[in-house]
């Protein structure tokens, strides 16, 4: 109990009394009374009931002891002064006990409004909350506006994480079934571990817990507000359970999608090379062949198919690779003209037929990229190129910087971009042509597209002036590290 | 010369070995076939052979494993065969020890070409450091540590001297960027890939025609360089 308000209602009183006491010839009784109760009021609005009631009482005491004839004494001869004196404590109480009533009603009020404004806070982060470790965040920081809470954690239902001291397995069984805040004396001088649990319309999504250094914070109302915040974590825990599995299913379907294309083509594109392959290898085994010199041709034939077949199976593995998100980027920095170099080495046998031009911008930065998926990219524009323009036509590869994107091309001498939408180019087992007998199934720039945007990069597709097609890989331009010369000790 | 060339071939599958003897063996070189790892163990001591064709993945054991423990008492050369496509694999088994290697699938006249380089170096090795090596216009005088086009000096820095020096002395083996870092930088730099790129490209500049199609310091991606005469 706290002793300072009714130090203050006594001098109060007392106060009062000397003011007035000379004056007393001069004031009406009746107004003395009513400076009383004024006093009274006063106090009832500083300090609430109890406060008020002492005030009261003394201030009646000193009314009659002072001011009610006869004076300095606590006899009341007249009935009527009696009766004056009785309403005074009356009122005086009354007055009192509905000011400070009024006050608290005021402080509620304000308070209520606090935690309202704190819950819209807390329900308006929510929404934004995509992880649990959102969610804990964000309740942390809602909490910590109200009072001091450590070791704050969302218990996931069944966990088998080791619970705070003294909460047992048990303990955390009965509040889960108990649907309601508890709390539990923690080591510690008043230290109290809370548990709410989570619900939701269908099960439980969690348990909250957090250790408070003083009990004494959780008020009825506090709780009450504790239980509706756990309310609205159980929503947003929920929401992100269900965006997860909606995720998940979605990431399922694009791979069973994927899959199902990977099998349509590899069925027709397969088959067809394979067809063929076992054809020309019969009739080399069965001695079919007419010359000798077709012999010759069909084995050289059987083996250019079964290449062909390498280069499918390859795409096809890489590109279920790259899908299926497992492929971690090797990245470092580099310089450009490396991975150009080993692209054009690696297709020397493709590009046979077509004189290449290289024209790189001298002194380009380096860029951060996976030397290996970036020279597949490279060689499977610069196949591309070669497969669909006339033999002896030129390719032209350049490199040049544009802003903060450094602009890599592939451009032939071809027949050019078909009509169809130039962004579908890029699409899975898209082709040009639908039927031609240019061997492929459409796999190659799917597949530079998709190692391009995991580099953070775009591709784009062009018809060239003068006849023939570009296509282009932009990729960032970032800050390379300083390489410091590394001179070995001679 | 040829017939006293001999070549072991380990590999399980009986097509690719097959094949792969023959196609040796149409070289005029002697060719010895395993199957596996054992059987490998017991031709290797009674052949002593001059190179080996070791697929990575045999059914009795760990190809690199082998490796290792063979590098432990001899410098034969090793051309590994390897199904897999993914680089680190690859030069898992040439740190361990493995002086090239061929993806699978691959032709005749590859095998045959990357057999031959591997020879090529081994009757190098034997000629104890040789003072001048010899490739395209240039020459590299180990002795007054001077490289030469056509008789006149080339202004290399001492990093890009030793580069070259490791390339060189390594003809047609695949040097991984570990092992190049190792030997010019030291062993604290294994890791630094970017000190080996930026060197490689100052190297390409001075010494190839066009930087961007090198012909003698070819990129192996991902795995490291080449050095090609």
């Amino acid at each position: 109990m706290r002793i300072k308000p009714y130090g203050l209602g006594i001098l109060g009183c007392i106060a009062l009394t000397l003011l007035i006491a000379p004056l007393r010839a001069a004031i009406d009784l009746s107004n003395v009374a009513l400076l009383y109760v004024l006093l009274v009021v006063g106090m009832a609005v500083r300090s609430g009931r109890s406060p008020a009631v002492v005030t009261a009482l003394l201030a009646s005491l000193a009314f009659a002891y002072v001011f009610v004839p006869p004076q300095f004494s606590l006899a009341i001869t007249q009935a009527q002064h009696l009766i004056s004196a009785a309403i005074m404590l009356g009122v005086a109480l009354l007055v009192g006990h509905l000011t400070s009533r009024l006050k608290s009603h005021v402080e509620n009020a304000e308070l209520r409004e606090q935690h309202s404004r704190a819950l819209y806070l807390l329900a308006s982060q929510l929404t934004a909350a995509q992880t649990r470790a959102d969610v804990l965040g964000i309740s942390g920081h809602f909490l910590a506006t109200l009072f001091r809470v450590d070791d704050l954690r969302i218990l996931a239902p069944g966990t088998s994480e080791p619970l705070p001291e003294p909460l047992t397995p048990a303990g955390l069984a009965d509040i889960v079934a108990s649907r309601t805040l508890a709390t539990l004396a923690a080591a510690g001088r008043g230290r109290t571990v809370t548990a709410v649990p989570l619900r939701v319309s269908k099960g439980l999504q969690g348990v909250l817990v957090f250790a408070l250094d003083d009990a004494d914070t959780l008020t009825a109302q506090v709780r009450e507000l504790l239980e509706t915040m756990a309310s609205v974590v159980a929503v947003a825990l929920e929401r992100i359970h269900y965006a997860d599995l909606a995720r998940a299913t979605g990431v399922r379907m694009a791979s069973e999608s994927l899959r199902n294309t990977i099998l349509s083509a590899l069925s027709h594109d397969l088959r067809t090379p394979l067809t063929a392959l076992v054809g020309m290898a019969d009739t080399v085994a069965e001695g079919r062949t007419a010359h000798p010199g077709d012999q010759q041709a069909m084995i050289v034939a059987i083996r250019d198919q079964a290449l062909t077949i390498n280069r499918l199976v390859s795409n096809l593995l890489e590109m279920a690779r790259l899908q299926s998100g497992e492929v971690t980027l090797n990245k470092a920095w580099q310089p450009v003209e490396e991975v150009v170099g080993a692209s054009l080495q690696q297709m020397r046998l493709q590009l046979a037929q077509h004189p290449v031009k290289v024209e790189i911008t001298p002194a380009l930065p380096p860029l951060e990229f996976d030397a290996v998926l970036m020279e597949r990219a490279l060689c499977n524009l610069l196949e591309n190129a070669a497969k669909y323009s006339p033999p002896e036509s030129e390719i032209t590869l350049s490199a040049t910087q544009a802003g903060n994107r450094l602009e890599i091309s592939v451009c032939d001498r071809g027949p050019g971009l078909p009509d169809a939408e130039r962004a579908e180019l890029f699409g899975l087992f898209r082709r040009g042509q639908r039927e031609s007998n240019i061997p492929g199934v459409g796999l190659g720039l799917a597949i530079v597209r998709n190692i391009v945007e995991a580099h953070g990069g775009s591709v784009d597709a062009a018809d060239r002036s003068g006849g023939g097609a570009c296509f282009s890989l932009r990729l960032p331009v970032g800050e390379p590290p300083r390489v410091a010369e590394l001179e070995a000790p001679a | 010369m040829s017939e006293d060339i001999r070549i072991l071939v380990v590999e399980d599958d009986r097509n690719i070995r097959q094949f792969v003897a023959s196609a040796l063996e149409s070289e005029g070189y002697q060719v010895a076939a395993a199957g596996s790892l054992r059987q490998a163990g017991v031709e290797l001591g009674a052949r002593s052979p001059d190179l080996i064709v070791l697929d990575l993945g045999l059914p009795d054991g760990d190809g690199v494993q082998f490796i290792r423990d063979f590098r432990g008492w001899s410098a034969v050369p090793i051309l590994v065969l390897s199904a897999r496509s993914l680089e680190t694999e690859k030069v898992v088994a040439l740190d361990a020890g493995a002086d090239d290697y061929l993806s699978k699938p691959f032709g005749v006249s590859e095998l045959l070409a990357r057999v031959r380089a591997q020879l090529r170096r081994r009757t190098q090795d034997s000629e104890q450091d040789p003072p001048l090596i010899r490739f395209g216009d240039f020459e590299i005088d180990c002795v007054n540590r001077v490289v030469r086009r056509r008789g006149e000096a080339l202004h290399l820095t001492q990093i890009e001297y030793r580069l070259l020096l490791c390339l060189a002395t390594h003809p047609g083996r695949v040097m991984t960027h570990r092992q190049l870092l190792a030997q010019v930088w030291g062993a604290q730099a294994v890791e630094s890939h970017q000190y080996l790129r930026v060197y490689v490209g100052h190297l390409r500049q001075k010494i190839e025609t066009d930087p961007t199609q090198p012909r003698h310091i070819l990129t192996e991606t991902g795995v490291g360089y080449r050095f090609q005469p």
